[in-house]
């Protein structure tokens, strides 16, 4: 890996938008900005979304428990964020998330995907660890939040905008989605440095947080998650 | 113990990264799970992986022949309450499929279901009846085709998990270049091994190793296609690499040829390929006897309950040269039981010890993932 013609957090930031474009061209996602995807697609898409971020102020908190002081500060306002207390008006992001399964008729669906989300924080607990110590654990974590928060700031506005327009999810049913549109920008600038911080605190060599980072970020992340179907297109 | 019921599932769990195999194209598993019912409601799970280029089978063959050949006979049988693997074992027939080598991803998938099944009624662990030498079993990790840049970074993130066995698939014009790549990649104090898939032709067999050997390599698996044993043994006198047999060895014939021919350092025993857990033991054990070395691999793509077979196997085993398989999630964009099966840093996995193969499996998960579900039922 040739890091030398450019800093870690661009070498990140390029392998990010690399993940984001995969997302985005691969033809389910096509599929449901284009209306093309079937009534149950578009289900099994939002079912995944509400599945893959309910339990964020777990993966948030248990972050911050690893934070480097350099960036404690804006991994604590991401976690108040996350549970709606940073203002009053606030509501916490998975409240967004029940509301998007409501709003999208799918609440009869929420006691499973709950289940789903639970079992998915479990296996994170249980599953044996990969590397040897909590230090790369916590990158491989960060990365993962870091990089969903950067895709959503590129991406979130237009899958909104198409299950506004192809599955008539009422405007109010989506405001995960513009939200995170909106402040996933600065997040996603501030994770990066946030990673950058994560990596100098614990000593990691470039290399050695690069192949992490892209272990973290194996191919079609994104699509993995959201489209629970998806089959990586055919090796060139 | 009489069975009552079967459920066959054709499964196709999409890869976590599409890769390829010098014998084919992969994006997702192909692989057949059998469950069976006794006449108490106990139930066990089984799986193969039927693969045209090893044993000759494919998913539709390896359905329909449970289907019409296997079932109808292991559902006549009455399994002794009382009985061992070896009698378990023995009532589940070899049947001979037009085409194939043998038909051994159906076999295995029947037997590992039984035997699951018939632990279970006891509520006994499959590690009761083979006993585990060890606690704990550590896995090789697996590079498998694609551009060497991504050999290369894979390697890397093998070395980052600590992994102490690595081995890298070849078969590409650029053979020498990816294995240099992959051990400088990996440091010196990672075990190498090449798997050639039979890919190679006599020479480039000879010229490969030759220049690949002063980087340390641990052994070269199927250099040559599956063919004359004597040409493996010609082989082995030529290179100091140590030759292992993968696709050579299916049957427990196919061992005592290449054991005789002194064709091989190692026999790769896979519970798919082989016909199951009882025809894999007797192969190592025929190995052992031989003083050859055993690996026991798996299959690209099996799911957790072929690797939780595979791990008691491992486990009992007097000696186990290299492992594989437990890679789960790993390989998989979801694996089928409530317990994960990956191996974890350095490729370490426990030893199983819940009823019968020591998982349980999500049911409702199979249906998901199955683009085909045959059942069956006892007919009397
Ligand atoms: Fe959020
Ligand atoms: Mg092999």
């Amino acid at each position: 890996m040739n890091t030398s013609h450019g800093t870690l957090a661009s070498t990140i930031e390029a392998l990010f938008a690399r993940r984001v474009a995969d997302l985005t061209t691969s033809a389910e996602f096509r599929a449901l900005e284009d209306g093309r995807a079937t009534s149950a697609q578009y289900d099994a898409f939002i079912e995944n979304v509400a599945r893959a971020h309910l339990r964020s102020p777990q993966l948030l908190a248990f972050l911050y428990a690893l934070a480097p002081p350099a960036a404690a500060g804006t991994l604590l306002e991401n976690l108040l964020e996350e549970l709606g207390r940073e203002h009053e008006s606030d509501r916490p992001h998975p409240d967004l998330l029940r509301d998007l399964l409501t709003g999208a008729g799918l609440a009869h669906r929420r006691p499973a995907i709950e289940a789903e989300a639970d079992d998915d924080i479990r296996r994170i607990v249980v599953d044996p660890l990969l590397y040897g110590s909590l230090r790369e654990v916590g990158l491989a974590a960060l990365t993962e939040i870091v990089a969903f928060e950067y895709m959503l700031s590129r991406a979130s506005g237009r899958i909104g905008r198409a299950l506004f327009a192809h599955r008539r999810v009422p405007a109010p049913a989506l405001a995960w989605f513009t939200h995170h549109s909106e402040v996933d920008i600065r997040h996603a600038e501030q994770g990066l440095a946030g990673l950058d911080a994560y990596v100098r605190y614990y000593g990691f060599s470039d290399d050695e947080a690069l192949t992490i980072i892209e272990m973290a970020l194996r191919e079609n992340v994104f699509a993995r998650r959201y489209f629970r179907d998806f089959v990586s297109p055919a090796v060139a | 113990m009489r069975l009552v019921a079967a459920t066959v599932y054709a499964l196709r769990i999409p890869f976590v990264e599409s890769f390829r195999h010098s014998a084919s194209d992969r994006r997702w598993s192909d692989s057949v799970v059998v469950r069976v019912r006794d006449d108490a409601g106990h139930e066990g799970y089984g799986e193969g992986t039927p693969r045209p280029y090893v044993t000759g089978e494919t998913v539709e063959t390896m359905v329909d022949h449970i289907a019409h050949e296997l079932w109808p006979r292991v559902a006549a049988c009455e399994f002794p309450e009382g009985a061992g693997l070896a009698d378990i074992s023995a009532l589940v027939p070899d049947t001979r499929l037009a085409g194939a080598i043998a038909p051994h991803a159906t076999r295995a998938a029947v037997e590992i279901a039984i035997v699951d099944c018939h632990l279970r009624r006891t509520a006994r662990s499959l590690g009761a009846v083979l006993p585990p030498r060890r606690a704990r079993v550590t896995y090789s990790g697996v590079i498998t085709a694609g551009p060497i840049e991504r050999a290369a970074r894979h390697a890397r993130q093998m070395r980052a998990v600590g992994l102490a066995h690595v081995k890298v698939k070849v078969g590409f014009d650029d053979d020498v270049a990816r294995i240099t790549a992959v051990r400088e990649a990996l440091g010196p104090g990672v075990s190498l091994r090449l798997d050639a898939n039979g890919a190679w032709t006599f020479e480039r067999a000879v010229d490969v190793l030759d220049a690949v050997a002063p980087l340390g390599i641990a052994a070269v698996e199927q250099p040559l296609p599956r063919g004359p044993v004597s040409e493996l043994a010609r082989l082995r006198q030529a290179t100091t690499v140590p030759v292992m047999a993968d696709e050579s060895v299916v049957t427990l014939g196919d061992a005592d040829a290449l054991i005789a021919e002194k064709a091989v350092d190692f026999l790769n025993v896979r519970l798919s390929k082989c016909g199951g857990i009882t025809r894999s033991l007797a192969i190592a054990a025929r190995a052992f006897d031989a003083g050859v070395g055993v690996q026991i691999g798996s299959q690209v793509g099996e799911t957790a309950i072929l690797s939780a077979a595979g791990r008691h196997v491992i486990a009992t085993l007097r000696e186990v040269a290299f492992a594989e398989g437990s890679f789960g999630t790993l390989l998989l964009a979801e694996d089928v039981s409530v317990e994960s099966i990956r191996f974890g840093h350095r490729g370490e996995a426990s030893v199983l010890t819940g009823p019968g193969l020591g998982i349980r499996v999500i049911e409702e998960r199979l249906r998901q993932r199955a683009v085909a579900v045959r059942e069956l039922t006892a007919e009397r």
